[in-house]
């Protein structure tokens, strides 16, 4: 089923899941060294470019997990949004 | 797990034991799109299946 999102919402999403993988790709490197700082401070590097992009999609979409819903506008976007069958994934 | 210094043991090692070096993160791949593709960021663990036999 082809969605009908825009080209800017195919570039966040994917690069969404590039610094997602890199997450779990540190996850797994981390989970067998833990003392290492400058791992670690790779991991946050990242960690909060995927925070800002996961804020700005669902600001100008919709969010993509429940901790991105910004609960202070009238309606429950959460509920509002597509779902991944409904086309919500490229 | 500390400081955990793989070489320094190594002579200590009990014959006929499978044993995985330690990884250390020294090079992580430039362009991550390229490493979602490969499936790793880190070059040292890129081993694709090269889909032959093994080659005596």
């Amino acid at each position: 089923m082809k969605c009908a999102c825009s080209a800017e919402q195919k570039r966040l999403l994917h690069d969404i899941s590039v610094v997602d993988f890199v997450l779990v790709e540190m996850t797994l490197y981390l989970d067998t060294h833990p003392h290492e700082t400058d791992a670690i401070d790779f991991y946050n590097h990242y960690c909060r470019i995927k925070n800002q992009l996961m804020n700005e999609y669902a600001n100008k979409f919709y969010p993509l997990s429940l901790s991105t819903c910004d609960n202070y506008s009238k309606e429950w976007k959460w509920a509002l949004s597509p779902l991944p069958w409904e086309g919500a994934w490229y | 797990m500390g400081e955990y210094k793989f070489e320094e043991y190594f002579d200590q090692f009990p014959p006929a034991m499978a044993y995985v070096p330690w990884q250390n993160m020294d090079k992580i791949y430039e362009d991550l799109d390229e490493a979602l593709q490969i499936g790793t960021i880190f070059p040292e663990l890129t081993k694709p299946f090269t889909g032959r036999r093994c080659v005596k």
